[in-house]
């Protein structure tokens, strides 16, 4: 039988709390005492076991991103992938933090703040040989985080032509510049209009409505999202599930 | 994002760090590592994934503070190592056991063997631990949150709170655990 005292001196030994002299004396007992040591093993199992098991989850995760990146490697490119990857495991990554990482009282303008970055501009190589005269600036803008900037040049550009790239980086101009409701329009309509983008004008839906301050809806867009992606892991389907 | 922010990331607790960081490097160090140790595509991508691991753990355990030279050479040189201790242990090609790496070398203190069926109940006992207990030394042992942190996530009232909760709630893993050997000995002896 392990007395209190042991008890206590085994977990301070393993939370780095002991002295000097208490750490000589654990190994001493370590050496002599086959109960101690019986018991300081038992103890080391359980924070073994705490510890696998956080690891099994993180490399399940990677697997699950890596086995997303694969795929599209063999067949499934799409114009904004590296974008695309990052997004599709930061909505798996976003569920288990928001769930198991962020303190329950987190607020969701706090959560946006964390989670968003805006979507990295890919388009405007393809875009600059437009005779557009505010293309190039809104690009501009939008690269040195002038979002505000950007956000009215993108819609002079989005009143003559429609397009999906468009549409995704007005609507993170908009994001970023606290214009919600415009974002929100934007994205709805991207996801509507559109199937070039559904993933991150998801994610990015998602965010909007946590700025808007509507946790229901946020929680609606991401749940649809992650049963879509293959990337999302059994484990983030399961603490989803205990959300709901 | 600055390298200093990753850290940082890492260190506050978003697993949003992780993902960026695999995706940013992935390219570039599996061509590497590829390309350098003849490794196959899937092993490469196991050693990738046990690196952000180890990288994850280093930062998490204060082992890495301060960067000096690029996330990039830090995960070149954790590659490095992974592959040269794989290569000691194998003679044929370069495959990594990912458990058996992690436990070895991040996971298990140093000591004596733990009997298999030992640390197969402290398993079951964690996992019949529940909430919020599991959560706390979850965060405790493998996050490795101070107890000051561990009051803002989980909305303790103060440090003090947080630690007693923790030591409630080793003392239960414990006591399951005790019932789990119990009831293994109970059904090996039964089988005899």
């Amino acid at each position: 039988m392990n007395t209190e005292y042991d008890i206590d001196l085994v977990e301070r030994y393993f939370d780095n709390e002991l002295s000097e002299g208490e750490s000589a004396l654990v190994d001493e007992r370590l050496k002599t005492d086959a109960e101690f040591r019986a018991f300081f093993n038992r103890e080391r199992a359980l924070i073994r076991s705490i510890r696998s098991a956080g690891f099994s989850r993180d490399l399940q995760l990677l697997k699950e991103i890596e086995r997303g990146i694969s795929a599209a490697d063999k067949g499934h490119q799409l114009r904004i992938q590296p974008w695309y990857f990052a997004a599709a495991a930061a909505v798996a990554l976003f569920v288990v933090a928001a769930l198991w990482i962020l303190p329950p009282g987190n607020s969701p303008d706090q959560l946006f703040d964390d989670y968003f970055t805006p979507v990295s501009n890919t388009f405007a190589p393809a875009l600059r040989g437009s005779d557009t005269p505010s293309q190039p600036e809104a690009f501009r803008y939008y690269d040195h985080g002038d979002y505000a900037t950007a956000a009215s040049l993108f819609d002079e550009m989005l009143g003559q032509e429609t397009g999906p790239d468009l549409l995704l980086l007005s609507a993170n101009a908009h994001l970023a510049a606290g214009n919600t409701r415009v974002a929100e329009q934007h994205l709805t309509t991207l996801i509507r209009d559109f199937d070039d983008y559904d993933t991150p004008a998801k994610w990015y839906l998602g965010l909007c409505y946590l700025k808007q301050g509507d946790v229901d809806k946020a929680r609606t867009v991401l749940e649809e999202l992650g049963q879509r992606e293959v990337f999302y892991t059994g484990q983030a389907k399961e603490l989803l599930q205990k959300v709901k | 994002m600055a390298r200093e922010d990753i850290i940082g990331k890492i260190r506050s607790g978003g697993p949003a760090g992780l993902a960026m960081i695999y995706e940013e490097h992935r390219d570039e160090f599996l061509h590497w590592i590829r390309k350098e140790y003849g490794c196959s595509e899937d092993d490469s991508k196991d050693i990738y994934q046990v690196t952000i691991l180890a990288f994850y753990d280093n930062v998490r355990s204060g082992k890495l503070q301060h960067l000096v030279s690029s996330i990039k050479t830090y995960l070149f040189g954790i590659g490095k190592n992974i592959v040269r201790d794989t290569m000691r242990k194998s003679t044929r090609h370069i495959a990594i056991d990912q458990e058996r790496w992690l436990n070895e070398n991040l996971i298990d203190e140093p000591g004596d063997a733990i009997p298999e069926h030992v640390f197969a109940s402290a398993k079951s006992a964690l996992e019949r631990l529940g909430e919020p207990c599991r959560k706390l030394v979850e965060l405790f042992y493998y996050e490795r949150k101070s107890m000051e942190e561990i009051v803002g996530i989980l909305n303790y009232k103060n440090a003090e709170v947080a630690k007693n909760q923790k030591c409630k709630c080793m003392k239960r893993l414990r006591r399951l655990c005790e019932e789990e050997i119990k009831r293994t000995s109970i059904t090996i002896n039964h089988e005899y």
